[in-house]
């Protein structure tokens, strides 16, 4: 790592750790009654609690499968229909009006139809899951494969490269910049959809233990578990950032 | 000596392309095409033989490129045939490579120098075992030994030409289409690669076809120049360069036979720009 990024890191800690404090000062001063407003303090001693009697690692761990499965769903389903629609050209202008008119649907919108086709079920949450995070997934493969350099393919058409060994070699390696920006957003978008839909279901995960924490007011759960929203939010964009570092690293070598 | 000016009369007969060292290789015939409503070129006739080294000369937008794909079989004529060997060329052939002249473009960024060459012995199918020492040997050939894990933009304008002959090289070609190859690279570097150029065409007896901009690479590279005219593309002029072989950059160019030749050329555009 270089200093100035060494530097930063601190820097963020620093800012975080004066966060953290500042939200014990606050609870410690009454503003906010702690029925609402748990510490700090209280928030980590309900997390461990949870952890380590209560459900709330099963929880955890159901909530951190949906968000994978989900994204992995839709990744799956992009990088395949995305790059079937961006490198033909005739795909593009007849599916593109059509993928911009669904697009700006929110995720929220096919709820009730996914609600009333497969009940509340795990099912009806990883549908929404998987059709919500498609989109920044399906667009990004699209523009990826339809950003390829022309030459490219009349370099592979010299060499004779069968159809397939054109898309596995030239075509989806440098649309990889875009799927992986595309598979940066779905995750965020899987992570927010499966919380919505655990508290829509009610399945276990931490969608369902927030609502139900909130309903009764025990405020340091509710916090326990938003905690975790965070971390499982942050580690997820950490790998993904270290494994974008990795694959891209030909884009950095100048 | 087999020359003919056709500069002011567009509409008349075309230039007979007939000296050639060995078989006929490639052969237009009474090729014209039509790109976008508009006829780029017009009843070209080329034959070019085994092992034989013809340069392409024209103003831009003449239609040297386009000349280039249609032997390449990355277009097809309108009217008239493209022969390979006597079997009609209709789409590129693993044994004819292309040269492009915006390399950054043609290499994969995201394949180190050996990833690039390993690409082409993918494609012909060469077995896995033999590709690595393949490669090495391909890139101290290009001049580019100890460069094998450098990423195209890593390497500058003339390594990454290098880098695409050497994957050209890696189809066994029998034949080599070069367009404008040299055409953004600086004039030593230029130097360089004409000599490297001609001695991979002398080493592997590859039959070469290059386009390019600068009179004097032509006549210093070819057995035989090619000029073109514009509106619609043809054969104008063609001259034999009966240099002697190996080429050397002073000596070559000081020779009597290379100034006539150059000023024959000179005169030829001077004449078509007029
Ligand atoms: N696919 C195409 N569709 C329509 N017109 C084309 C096409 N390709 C080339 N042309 C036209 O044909 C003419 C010849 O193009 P070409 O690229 O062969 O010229 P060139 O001699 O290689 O020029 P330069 O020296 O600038 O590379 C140009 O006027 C160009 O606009
Ligand atoms: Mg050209």
């Amino acid at each position: 790592m270089k200093p100035s990024r060494i530097a930063w890191f601190f820097a963020s800690l620093l800012v975080a750790c004066g966060f953290v404090m500042l939200w014990q000062y606050l609870s410690d001063a009454r503003l906010v009654s702690p029925v609402f407003l748990p510490g700090p303090d209280r928030a980590w001693a309900a997390l461990v609690r949870g952890i380590t009697q209560g459900e709330l690692g099963a929880r955890w761990l159901g909530t951190i499968e949906r968000m994978i499965y989900g994204w992995l769903l839709a990744s799956f389903a992009g990088i395949v229909i995305g790059a079937f629609i961006g490198s033909s050209e005739r795909a593009r202008a007849y599916v593109g009006p059509m993928l911009e008119l669904i697009r700006p649907l929110p995720a929220s919108a096919v709820v009730p139809l996914a609600i009333s086709l497969l009940g509340l079920s795990e099912a009806m949450v990883l549908t929404v899951i998987g059709f919500g995070a498609l989109w920044p997934m399906l667009l990004s493969t699209v523009h990826g494969f339809a950003a390829v350099e022309p030459r490219l393919y009349e370099v592979s058409r010299a060499l004779g490269l069968p159809q397939w060994k054109v898309i596995l070699k030239i075509a989806l390696p440098s649309s990889m910049p875009d799927i992986v920006a595309g598979m940066r957003l779905a995750l965020t978008v899987s992570l927010i959809l499966t919380v919505i839909g655990e508290m829509l279901a009610s399945r276990e995960g931490l969608g369902s233990h927030i609502l139900i924490s909130a309903r009764s007011f025990r405020s340091a759960d509710l916090f326990a578990g938003v905690i975790l929203l965070g971390v499982t939010g942050y580690v997820s964009a950490m790998a993904l950032t270290l494994a974008e570092s990795r694959l891209l690293r030909w884009r950095e070598s100048h | 000596m087999n020359k003919a000016y056709e500069a002011s009369n567009p509409g008349g007969p075309h230039a007979a392309v007939t000296a050639q060292t060995g078989a006929p290789v490639l052969a237009a015939k009474g090729v014209h095409i039509t790109l976008g409503g508009r006829k780029i070129l017009q009843d070209i006739d080329l034959t070019i033989g085994e092992g034989e080294f013809v340069c392409v000369v024209g103003a831009s937008g003449c239609g040297k490129t386009t000349l280039l794909r249609l032997l390449a079989g990355l277009y097809q004529p309108s009217e008239g045939s493209i022969r390979y060997r006597d079997k009609e060329m209709l789409k590129p052939r693993q044994d004819v490579a292309i040269i492009f002249q915006d390399y950054g473009k043609a290499l994969l960024p995201w394949r180190t120098a050996r990833g690039n060459v390993a690409l082409a012995l993918e494609a012909i199918g060469a077995p896995r075992a033999t590709r690595d020492a393949r490669i090495e040997e391909l890139l101290a050939k290009v001049g580019l030994p100890g460069e094998a894990d450098k990423y195209p933009n890593q390497m500058s304008g003339g390594m990454q030409q290098r880098l695409q002959i050497a994957r050209s090289l890696a189809q066994n070609p029998s034949v080599l289409l070069m367009d404008e190859p040299f055409g953004a690279l600086d004039a030593m570097t230029r130097q360089g690669l004409q000599d490297e150029v001609l001695s991979i065409a002398r080493s592997t007896g590859a039959t070469s076809f290059f386009v390019t901009h600068d009179l004097e690479e032509a006549i210093y590279l070819g057995d035989r120049v090619v000029g073109l005219l514009a509106n619609p593309g043809r054969v104008a002029i063609t001259l034999d360069v009966k240099l002697p072989r190996p080429r050397d950059q002073l000596t070559t160019r000081e020779d009597p036979e290379f100034l006539r030749l150059r000023r024959e050329l000179f005169d030829f555009i001077k004449k078509a720009e007029a």
